[in-house]
């Protein structure tokens, strides 16, 4: 027999961040620290984009996860976030990896008939 | 309790001159109903005197920290297990290393489990070894995506490593770790690959780009359907295991 859901206020233990308030200074503040890294990180990793595109991306990124409201889930975000900064400023990956989040070799799916039709394999 | 551990080293020493004496005594002694003795050749035999001295142990633990251990059984006949809460990791395990008649100074391992019909999804296991008294014991906790367990690290400095590879496959978060960061996986590869719910394949798929010059990570697409395969035998595996004894036996601590 399937039970009905309950929905109830459950206490939880925090990771960082004790409320929203908090954990929007922690997003805010990481941020930051990507939005400063980013000169040096154009400059380290030779890549083909130039600052500005970068800004975006990196806006893209932080604004692609504007939709999350629970507390604890940002906070795990901001932690991954930190390492993969910590990751790119330490040259610890390598251009590819800066590159993987532009995925400019990734071609979009046909949407309408006619491409659908040109790229199936069958 | 030292005094019984140490019993216990001198019996598994002089075990081979006259064990069948001490297993006698032993059974004499035990307080738990005895379970029969096995005489067939295929089968491990058990070791009743080992046996009554971990149940115990177990007891005598579960006695010093009712606040965390909430049930000791044993499994595969011989060894002892702990089941805590998560926020009781970091006394027990200190408990378990510093205190004189445990002395488990080795983390051998730590390993993770994901059962996701479960409230507290991940299992975290410890795996500790008395260099002392020669034993092992096995010290287990529960957690969520979400909850992050104490780290141990201030404990055994082996945990570094094991927690960092916990962190990588499952995504178990591990409080005042000094160093937490991916071990195994790629840097900037998404998800944890040892959950039950990351596929087999991955995600993504790399390879070389000639045109770029540069390796490229994108998305993966199995043109294979979704296939399910009976992997159940039509035959019975083990017949002379078709009547064994359960693999876990709790352990009746005072506070049940």
């Amino acid at each position: 027999m399937a039970q009905p859901l309950k929905k109830s206020l459950k206490q939880v233990k925090p990771i960082l961040s004790l409320d929203k308030e908090e954990a929007r200074k922690r997003v805010l503040h990481l941020y930051k620290a990507w939005f400063r890294q980013l000169p040096y990180i154009v400059r380290r990793y030779d890549i083909p984009k130039n600052v500005e595109q970068c800004r975006s991306k990196l806006r893209e990124e932080f604004t692609k996860y504007d939709d999350i409201k629970d507390v604890r889930v940002i906070d795990m975000m901001i932690i991954k976030g930190q390492m993969e900064l910590k990751e790119t400023v330490n040259v610890w990956k390598q251009k590819g990896h800066i590159m993987a989040y532009f995925k400019d070799t990734i071609e979009p799916k046909p949407t309408d008939f006619l491409s659908k039709f040109l790229t199936s394999k069958d | 309790m030292s005094s019984f551990l140490r019993q216990l080293i001198k019996t598994v020493r002089t075990s081979t001159v006259k064990s069948g004496v001490i297993a006698n005594l032993a059974r004499l002694q035990s307080t738990e109903a005895v379970s029969v003795k096995e005489t067939r050749p295929t089968v491990r035999k058990s070791d009743e005197l080992a046996r009554t001295q971990l149940v115990d142990f177990g007891k005598y633990v579960a006695d010093c920290l009712p606040k965390y251990i909430q049930k000791v059984q044993i499994t595969a006949g011989d060894e002892l297990e702990l089941l805590i809460a998560s926020e009781g990791v970091v006394p027990v395990l200190q408990f378990l290393k510093d205190h004189h008649s445990c002395q488990f100074s080795n983390l051998s391992d730590i390993a993770g489990m994901d059962v996701p019909c479960r409230p507290y999804r991940f299992e975290v296991i410890y795996n500790l070894l008395s260099v002392r008294f020669n034993s092992r014991i096995r010290v287990k906790t529960y957690t969520d995506e979400l909850t992050p367990v104490d780290s141990c690290n201030g404990i055994y400095k082996a945990a570094n490593w094991y927690e960092r590879e916990i962190w990588d496959m499952y995504g178990v978060f591990f409080a005042n770790h000094p160093d937490l960061r991916r071990i195994l996986t790629d840097y900037g590869f998404e998800g944890h690959p040892f959950r039950k719910d990351f596929p087999l394949s991955g995600y993504v798929e790399v390879r070389y780009d000639d045109e770029k010059k540069r390796v490229v990570i994108e998305p993966l697409e199995l043109a294979q359907e979704f296939r399910k395969f009976e992997l159940s035998a039509p035959w019975e595996q083990f017949p002379k295991f078709r009547n064994a004894p359960p693999a876990v036996e709790e352990v009746k601590t005072n506070k049940q």
